[in-house]
């Protein structure tokens, strides 16, 4: 019930329609621009969603520059310090130097491993961690595009067509929300070939995943996007454009598409953190990128033999992700409710 | 009435039928595709080193080598008929609904799924009892007092709780208030009908956590609704008509918030099967979530496809069953065939 | 936790061997002073002949199968013996003697004729089923057929039978009479059976103490469906089905005659075996006293394991045996076929950090050898590529390189079984410690299940995707040298899917030393063949030996008479028995 169910919650909120309904109009008043602003000097004055934006930028930048913020005050992730880990016991020595003064509960921290080491092989947790950002943003990223475009090019199609297209596309988003889609993705991830597509090793790995998702998340953003897309149908100026003979093409790309792009961000923004959820929740399970990469959700469940004895090495790894959910979920908020016409300034 | 329900059962029979044909094609098609030869398939339900020969054998006993479409075909047509299963000398009816027996038990594939089902309905009806409740409640409180203190760390604990991914919360949970505090004690699953005491002490820990991560869902949904309806003219009819606030809230602002809740309840509850996996898995508990990644884990095939199906048949049925209780929830909303 | 390791010989060194390997621990529990720690490796612990209560057992996983005929889990070896009885048996008594072969339905061990093809054992009079009737040597001969010639009903089990047995192709699943045809064990009378085999083989004698050689009455035979409820020739049967996943019960059963079995004391009234425990609950409840013996035998987990060690109080109760298993990586020819190349990865590995990974001085002793410390011939002190601690010889590995025109260095792959914590942590271990010499090597993860079907047992898979090196594990199906290596090492054992001679090894030096064991009576002879064989494998840098792994299991004070049988590399289950001190 985890990480696919809160997909529904994003996408199915019920202020869906409000983020929406503020395009359609900022269209019909004429007056895109404005609303735009607006919601700009909105999201500056929200506290919160300011905050949680720079953390994610932060974050990004971190995933990004992680080689080098390593290189300044870490050690590479992949470097094994077995030195200062007691091998029956696979935890940290609370003093390397005198393994007879025990093991250290609260994961080897010293001021050259700030974050700890992980168990049994004594890496680096910080520079894991910040590794372990790249495979998760990248993944949560990739996959939520494939959602989008998806969801996009199906949602317009299926609103603005309607008739049997329309029946047929969102019958197959019924389909798509019943399949079992963890289980799914568990087995894919085992039974696609090595070399397909080009690919092979992680950029494979990465690649099953992103798809993964995206294909079998697409249907919640086409319902919010076919929801509109019926909605701008019947509005004056596409009626305009098509009365002064606009054929359906310029329809759907110049006049219904740039009225979606507000609703599609925000929602797309949204959409990152339950990504993020999925990638880590797959690698929790054991299906994810080869090893000795790092993955949050691959930390998480090494540590789980650890938890009784040393519950510390769940800390970092669940922090990391926690804290990247929640910044976007909080800027997605904030984006969501300046863009909702109905918040009183 | 009758006539929209039929159409309904129709369309959730078709989605049934889609959804085992993707699931065959998965785990039967792709590797095929992927270079995966029927010995290769076979080595993984033999012993260690095996010979040529019990290869050969067991690809003809678990029918690897038949065309794929005459294994859908079969498959659909014993879970309509039944099929009859030769062990030895020995022929054993399976009656229909029959989900064929696991190739690594040799045990019938449906008894095992029912037996498991318990743990896992447990889990999900159980932290879905506190979640909505509790949810419903904070997020009408929330509404009621909006901007207060109250509201605003109850909104941002559902912000938290959204966030945090069950094997973080439900490691901790284990971590600290079983074994470091011994506030919760470590057990095993009891069926409810033997102990029921014992059944809630187990459960409880589980329920707690993941009811926090969707009860937030609930509260923020709920907030959301009740503040929209508050603002209705009908509200401020019945206000001015003089009514208590507590019958304006239950009465006539709570009701039509519930209609999206149950929506999404109706979501929630139906992937109870297929989401209980990490759950399960988090806490031990042996249902059917820990079974399906078991199955994926062996690539015990008729367990998988048994699994999805059956989960697939409860998201079809919980969608239905949301659909004929909206009336009852919100009047406004009538069913027309 | 599929293809398991089998039964492992300790002759004669086994004990100081136990000993000397706990020795330097880095462990804080003082092991030896009250000789409480490990004793239950080298003697039979709290011995009792107190009968009655209710031997409990717990398992994480399942039984393959509690069907004698389909089963290759060391545990369930033992485990089944309480309900099917077998031709020979493992003597029940710890130290030298446990892998010595004593009958058990036989009367005497079995008789051969010069080249060891033809082999003849006689049964004891009175044996019966649970049902009062008697056993005939005409149902083992039954027994056998179905275990090995069944059309694949069971797939499972070894197939020693049908490797070796005389016989043309024969499935006792068609046509009216089961035996029919099957002529290679003949049955003079209910007595006595005449094995006639293919090819000489003087170690069949230890194929005659597996579980395939219970008795099965043609008509209680149900195929598959046979598991739900054995008929028993031992001193339990079934009480209720087994119920897979969930559990199986035993009681007594009263048409047993205890002066018939050397092998089996029947202390207990009652087993019980709880099926898909958690192994955190289980190590747990051992430790309350809930349940008696984890049945897989391998130990309590990592968090067990580091909490143990920490007690003081408890270190009596706790046992560190080998599990009999070598932890290995293949080298794989075909794709490192340069002999000096394989030989620069056996210089440059890192063994000290292999080791790290499979959790130090409990976890096991580091391997320099193919063959097991305890079986016969093998000798875990040689090393052919020694370094100081163990930490490799980089300078050797340079010159190795350099013979095999790598100067540089190569790339290649190895791949892992995602789920085995321990063998991604040696594959991660060993990439840098072979990236120091400029070998860059990627590590490939592949679900368990398909690990040998699909991809590092797979010629195919392994020649397209630059496989160079893979890790594994293997234990012996008996305790002798070919028992434990013929599969990996023997040209003959390669497949083209499902190939567990993952090195692809085939050497006419090694294979026709196989073979001539296999003609060679003295078991001490064979001794000496099966260490050559081992050094020759190390030359050949086939297999880099990783670590014997050893067991941390804990003992419950009530357990009477536990005792580390080595042929099956956990406690011998005939023996024990409950005393709860009421």
């Amino acid at each position: 019930m985890s990480a696919p169910s809160q997909v529904p919650e994003s996408a199915e909120n019920a202020d869906a329609v409000d983020v929406a309904a503020a395009a359609t109009q900022g269209r019909s008043d004429a007056d895109n621009r404005s609303l735009k602003q607006i919601a700009w000097q909105r999201l500056r004055r929200d506290k919160v969603a300011m905050v949680s934006g720079v953390v994610v930028v932060l974050l990004i930048l971190a995933a990004i520059f992680a080689p080098l913020l390593t290189k300044w005050f870490g050690h590479p992730p992949t470097q094994f310090h077995q030195d200062l880990i007691d091998p029956s016991r696979r935890i940290p020595y609370l003093d390397p130097d005198n393994p007879e003064a025990g093991i250290d509960r609260w994961g080897g921290i010293s001021s050259e491993h700030p974050l700890g080491v992980e168990p049994t092989t004594g890496r680096d947790l910080l520079s894991r961690i910040l590794y372990g950002a790249q495979i998760s943003l990248l993944v949560a990223f990739l996959a939520t595009l494939v959602c989008v475009a998806l969801g996009t090019v199906l949602g317009i199609v299926a609103g603005y067509m309607g008739g049997w297209v329309d029946t047929v596309i969102s019958r197959s988003m019924d389909i798509f929300l019943a399949f079992p889609l963890m289980l799914f993705a568990i087995a894919l991830v085992g039974v696609i070939p090595e070399g397909v597509l080009g690919l092979t090793g992680n950029g494979l790995r990465i690649g099953v995943i992103v798809f993964i998702i995206g294909f079998f998340n697409w249907p919640y953003i086409a319902r919010i996007v076919r929801g509109q897309t019926l909605a701008l149908r019947e509005r004056e100026f596409v009626e305009a454009a098509k009365s002064l003979g606009a054929g359906n093409r310029h329809i759907l790309l110049k006049e219904i598409l740039p009225n979606l792009i507000t609703p599609i961000i925000v929602y797309a923004t949204l959409l990152i953190p339950t990504n993020i959820l999925f990638e880590a929740a797959l690698s929790f399970l054991g299906v994810g990128i080869n090893p000795p990469t790092p993955s949050w959700g691959k930390m998480l469940s090494e540590a789980v033999p650890f938890y009784q004895q040393a519950p510390y090495f769940i800390i970092f790894p669940g922090l990391a992700i926690f804290i990247t959910v929640l910044a976007f979920n909080l800027f997605g908020d904030g984006l969501r409710d300046a863009f909702d016409p109905k918040t009183s300034d | 009435m009758l006539n929209y329900i039929l159409r309904r059962l129709g369309a959730g029979l078709l989605l049934l039928t889609v959804v085992t044909a993707v699931t065959f094609w998965i785990f039967y098609v792709l590797p095929r595709w992927a270079g995966v030869t029927p010995h290769g398939m076979a080595a993984m339900y033999v012993g260690k080193a095996p010979t040529p020969e019990a290869l050969d054998a067991t690809v003809e006993r678990l029918g690897l080598n038949q065309p794929v479409a005459v294994q859908f075909v079969e498959f659909i047509r014993s879970i309509l008929f039944g099929q009859e299963f030769t062990f030895g000398r020995e022929t054993v009816e399976c009656a229909a609904p029959c989900l064929g027996y696991s190739f690594t038990t040799n045990s019938p594939v449906l008894p095992q799924i029912l037996d498991r089902l318990p743990v896992t309905l447990s889990l999900g009806l159980g932290a879905a009892v506190i979640w909505v409740v509790g949810g419903v409640a904070v997020g009408v409180l929330s509404a009621v007092k909006k901007g207060s203190i109250f509201d605003r760390l109850a909104m941002g604990t559902a912000l938290i709780g959204v966030s945090l991914p069950i094997y973080f919360t439900g490691l901790l949970a284990l971590s600290f208030l079983v074994h470091q505090w011994g506030l919760f004690p470590v057990s095993r699953y009891v069926p409810f009908s033997e102990d029921p005491v014992g059944w809630y002490q187990v459960m409880l820990l589980p329920w707690i956590t993941l009811a926090f991560l969707h009860a937030a869902q609930y509260a923020r949904q709920t907030r959301a609704g009740m503040l929209e309806t508050l603002g209705e003219d009908y509200i401020r009819t019945a206000r001015a008509k003089g009514l208590s606030e507590r019958k304006v809230i239950f009465k006539h602002a709570l009701r039509p918030t519930l209609t999206p809740i149950l929506t999404i309840l109706g979501l929630d509850i139906g992937m109870v099967l297929g989401g209980a996996i990490l759950t399960e898995k988090v806490f031990s508990l042996n249902g059917v979530g820990a079974y399906a990644i078991d199955s994926i884990i062996s690539k015990d095939l008729p367990v998988i496809l048994g699994v999805t199906l059956l989960g697939a048949v409860f998201i079809v049925v919980c969608n239905l069953i949301v659909d004929l209780l909206y009336p009852v929830v919100d009047p406004r909303v009538r069913i027309t065939a | 936790m599929r293809k398991r390791t089998l039964g492992f010989v300790a002759l004669g060194a086994a004990a100081s061997l136990f000993l000397s390997a706990c020795g330097g621990s880095a462990t804080g529990g003082d092991s030896d002073a009250e000789g409480g720690f490990d004793l239950g490796s080298t003697e039979v612990v709290n011995p009792s002949e107190t009968t009655g209560g209710t031997l409990k057992y717990a398992i994480a996983g399942d039984f393959d199968s509690t069907d004698p005929a389909n089963t290759y889990y060391a545990f369930n070896w033992n485990f089944s013996r309480y309900y099917a009885r077998t031709l020979l048996a493992f003597n029940p008594e710890p130290g030298e003697a446990a892998t010595d072969l004593i009958p058990d339905m036989a009367v005497d061990l079995p008789e051969a004729n010069d080249d060891f093809t033809e082999w003849t054992v006689k049964i004891k009079e009175g044996l019966k089923y649970e049902d009062g009737s008697e056993i005939t040597s005409e149902d083992i001969k039954y027994g056998i057929a179905r275990s090995n010639f069944n059309g694949g009903t069971f797939a499972e089990g070894p197939q020693y039978f049908s490797a070796h047995l005389d016989q043309d192709d024969h499935n006792v699943y068609e046509g009216s009479d089961p035996l029919a045809g099957f002529d290679s064990i003949e049955t003079p009378d209910d007595h006595t059976l005449v094995f006639h085999l293919k090819d000489s083989f003087s170690e069949f004698p230890n194929v005659l103490t597996q579980p395939q050689t219970a008795p099965v009455p043609v008509d209680a035979d149900r195929g598959e469906l046979y598991q739900e409820h054995v008929v028993s020739s031992g001193p339990y049967k079934f009480d209720g089905d087994y119920e897979p996943g969930v559990k199986l019960n035993l009681e007594r059963n009263e048409h047993w005659d205890p002066d018939t079995d050397p092998v089996r004391s029947a202390l207990p009234d009652r087993i019980e075996v709880e099926i898909g425990v958690n192994q955190d609950e289980i190590d747990e409840r051992l430790v309350n006293g809930e349940i008696d013996v984890d049945l897989t035998g391998t130990g309590v987990g990592p968090s067990m394991k580091s909490r143990l060690l920490d007690d003081d109080s408890i270190q009596d109760n706790l046992d560190n045996p080998f599990t009999g298993a070598l932890r290995y990586v293949n080298i794989h020819l075909p794709i490192i076929e340069d002999v000096a190349c394989r030989q620069a990865i056996m210089y440059a590995a890192d063994r000290d950090s292999m080791w790290r990974a499979w959790g130090g001085a409990e976890g096991g002793d580091i391997a320099t050898n193919l063959l097991p410390p305890a079986i016969p011939g093998s000798d875990p002190e040689s090393d052919l590529y020694s370094s100081t601690d163990g930490k490799g010889d980089l300078e050797a590995a340079e010159a190795k390189l350099e013979e095999c025109g790598e100067e540089d260095g190569f790339k290649t792959n190895i791949a892992v079984r995602a789920e085995r914590e321990e063998d991604v942590q040696t594959a991660e271990a060993l990439q840098q410690s072979l990236a120091r010499v400029g070998i860059e090597v990627e590590v490939k993860s592949f679900p368990a299940a398909d690990f040998f079907g699909q991809y590092a047992g797979s010629q195919d898979y392994v020649r397209e995707n630059n496989i160079g090196l893979s890790v594994s594990g293997w234990g012996p199906d008996w305790p002798t040298g070919y028992g434990f290596a013929s599969k990996i090492t023997h040209g003959d054992a390669i497949m083209e899917t499902g190939n567990f001679n993952t090195s692809e090894l085939d050497d006419p030096e090694i294979n026709g030393l196989w073979d001539e064991a296999l003609l060679t009576e003295d078991p001490d002879e064979r001794a000496l063949i099966y260490g050559q064989i081992d050094t020759l494998v190390m030359e050949n840098a086939a297999i880099l030996p990783v670590v014997f792994d050893k067991a941390l299991i804990y003992r419950s004070d009530e357990l009477t008479n536990a005792y580390y049988q080595p042929a099956y590399m956990m406690y011998d289950f005939m023996t024990l028995g409950v005393d709860r001190g009421e």
